[in-house]
């Protein structure tokens, strides 16, 4: 027996259904009578919802106005936009000196450049920038944001931050322009191409010397009045305690979690236990704890100020959220791995940081942003204890006697701006995450 | 099968071996768990010998080479490589690695790195090479497997036969004494076998003391000095191939003959 079909059949156009938005309505909303009666109700409520919302926080809305007494005046209905706007510096740098916030703005902006790179094309060396970021960074947005007298500490690690920021911007404007680095093209001023490595290497490091000499020179005449940490609120000290926590959070939960791996028990014991200790705990406890118990445990006459154990706490308690997700990330990489890195005679750390840290990492991208948005939405906590942070600032609104109860309009102010921070992020990791797994890498 | 003219590779393969001897094994015992898996194992091999280690699954012939470079501890016994005992010393254990070359029935190559940095990773980190000599080196061997194209590609982009080779070139980067195979073509597909078969009989006539972990029979027939069956743990018999081919002394050789080479 054969079956033979002889002719070709031709393509026919998609039916309706498929193609047109009718269809698609038809398809998906309305394709029973349940569906029907389900979808009608879900409208109605969207449009109720969003009704309420129109008129009570657009259009009946108060913008301007001197107190909540004038709002009701106004409009008996709308919510009281008024006291927000007037706080808004408020929400944003809490009671930084008002001449003194281009620093906080600096700081602000001093990130994003340094950090630009990251996300250009042609850049080279991306590792290195990113690093420096996470070490050198701190130390001058520290120094911008609490300013005052600078010891020496403070000179030598500001000054590289400077020489490292120049260097970077530099490198970053050459990589786009031309795809060459700044040590290629110092060396190809300099004629040096054909140098032995090392000599090249020599010439690239009297290069930096002599910056650093400049930056530090600079920087001895530049003072910034000093502002203490109570004064500090708002938006900036959430970014500040969060970013301190994500930053540190990485590199320890990295340490924690090769900890819990080892081979030594010593050392996997005092991790699990580290690790298991500070999750179990909440982190209004730890936070508790730092800010009573961790001065008991100090030598007399030590005093850490509040702002400071905070950080630490939140350091502590993010550090081992992370191990964690850095050991899920671990196991995920196969034991062959380790054995090509092993067979090819590299010891522990250069199998760790060349094999299996790069290819870990992918694997956590997603986990890594999800607890950063958890951390900061977490720091909130640190409102209860005190500190003025950005829920501080927003309830403190409904304390201030011009707008003594308006507690409605700065929560769901707060929470808006909350939304958009977490789901920008949120979706950046998605793109990430999509980005690193179709880079044809595996 | 036969990888390349027999003739002509036999006598080019004639006297490869010397009397100096490069790995020693004495007595060596292994335990996974309870299990006993390596049973009193001694075996001498000299430079440049090349040798074939067959046996059924679980028979501890991979484990056996495992143990050369230490990616398994022995428990008894002891195992000297180009002079040097294997024992707890970190150090020498990263330098025997860095000295014995192992390629696997996996491949595991590093999916994040380009084929090139693949090559050039150990030579840079482990020996200290400069990079531009490292990248010619690495491209050396990259023609030597006859791949030099795919050097800027990553390992995900290869098919199984050529990242096997490239295996073997990342491993002859390091210039190693000697080289082991783990069932290097078990997972590939039988027309990428004959590619990687090529590159190893290519190897063996320059005179790499190769102990080769496989199934391919006319492959040991070809380059191997000795033949090595393994069964339960146990070396039961070793014979140059032809005598282990066509007259072996076990009922267990015989069995294990019989039932591979029915087909």
């Amino acid at each position: 027996m054969s079956i033979v079909k002889y002719k070709k059949t031709a393509p026919r156009d998609a039916p309706l259904s498929e193609t047109t938005f009718i269809g698609w309505l038809q398809k998906n909303l309305f394709s029973s009578w349940v569906n029907t009666i389900l979808t009608i109700i879900s409208l109605y409520i969207v449009y109720a919802v969003v009704k309420s919302l129109w008129f009570w926080g657009i259009q009946d809305a108060v913008w301007v106005a001197e107190n909540r007494r004038e709002c009701f005046a106004i409009s008996k209905h709308g919510a009281c936009w008024a006291g927000v706007l007037i706080w808004l510096d408020n929400i944003f740098y809490g009671r930084f000196p008002r001449d003194e916030l281009w620093r906080v703005n600096l700081g602000g902006l001093l990130l994003v450049l340094w950090m630009a790179p990251l996300w250009l094309p042609r850049v080279k060396d991306k590792i290195f920038i990113g690093l420096s970021t996470v070490f050198l960074y701190p130390f001058l947005a520290g120094y911008l944001f609490a300013g005052g007298d600078k010891g020496i500490f403070m000179q030598v690690m500001v000054s590289g931050a400077i020489v490292c920021l120049a260097g970077n911007t530099l490198h970053s404007i050459l990589g786009v322009m031309s795809g060459r680095g700044l040590p290629e093209v110092l060396i190809g001023i300099l004629r040096k191409e054909n140098a032995s490595d090392g000599n090249q290497r020599n010439t690239l490091l009297v290069i930096l010397a002599v910056a650093y000499v400049i930056a530090y020179a600079l920087q001895t005449s530049w003072s910034v009045m000093a502002v203490p940490w109570s004064k500090w609120g708002g938006m900036h000290l959430t970014l500040v305690i969060s970013g301190i926590g994500i930053t540190s959070a990485l590199p320890g939960g990295i340490v924690l979690a090769l900890g819990r791996r080892s081979r030594l028990p010593v050392i996997r014991v005092l991790s699990v236990s580290f690790i298991e200790i500070f999750r179990s705990v909440p982190l209004i406890t730890v936070l508790f704890m730092a800010t009573t118990m961790f001065p008991l445990f100090m030598p007399e006459g030590f005093v850490l100020n509040k702002l400071v154990q905070v950080i630490i706490a939140v350091c502590l308690f993010s550090a081992c959220y992370m191990a964690e997700t850095v050991r899920a990330g671990l196991q995920a990489i196969p034991k062959g791995q380790y054995e090509a890195a092993h067979t090819i005679g590299l010891g522990y750390w250069g199998m760790m940081s060349l094999i299996v840290m790069p290819q870990a990492l992918k694997h956590m991208i997603p986990n890594i942003v999800g607890s950063f948005i958890g951390l900061l939405k977490d720091t909130t906590l640190v409102s209860i204890i005190g500190l003025f942070d950005l829920l501080g600032m927003l309830r403190a609104i409904s304390q201030d006697i011009p707008w003594r109860g308006l507690h409605h309009e700065p929560l769901i102010f707060g929470a808006a701006l909350y939304f958009v921070v977490c789901f920008v992020m949120s979706k950046y990791s998605r793109h990430l995450e999509v980005k690193l797994s179709a880079g044809g890498e595996r | 099968m036969t990888a390349v003219d027999g003739q002509e590779t036999q006598a080019q393969l004639a006297s490869a071996a010397s009397s100096e001897v490069i790995i020693e094994l004495n007595e060596v015992n292994k335990w996974f768990g309870s299990f006993h898996v390596l049973k009193d194992i001694n075996l001498t091999v000299h430079k440049g010998e090349r040798i074939v280690v067959c046996g059924p699954s679980g028979s501890g012939k991979s484990t056996l080479i495992r143990c050369i470079n230490r990616l398994e501890e022995h428990q008894r016994g002891d195992i000297v490589v180009d002079g040097i005992i294997l024992d707890k010393n970190l150090k020498n254990i990263d330098h025997i690695r860095s000295e014995v070359g192992m390629v696997f029935q996996s491949f595991n190559l590093f999916p994040h790195l380009s084929i090139i940095e693949n090559l050039t990773l150990g030579p840079i980190w482990v020996r200290k090479v400069p990079k531009a000599e490292a990248r010619d080196i690495a491209m050396s061997y990259l023609e030597r497997v006859k791949i030099p194209e795919q050097a800027e590609k990553y390992p995900g982009q290869l098919s199984g036969g050529q990242q096997q080779r490239v295996a073997i070139a990342r491993s002859l980067c390091m210039n190693p004494k000697i080289m082991l195979f783990d069932e290097p073509t078990s997972a590939l597909d039988p027309e990428m076998i004959k590619e990687v078969l090529d590159v190893m009989v290519e190897l063996a006539t320059t005179g790499m003391t190769m102990i080769v972990v496989t199934h391919e029979m006319g492959f040991a027939k070809t380059i191997a000095d000795r033949v090595i069956f393994m069964d339960e743990g146990d070396i039961v018999e070793q014979n140059e191939p032809n005598e282990f081919f066509n007259n072996p002394k076990s009922d267990r050789t015989k069995l294990f003959l019989s039932q591979i080479l029915t087909h």
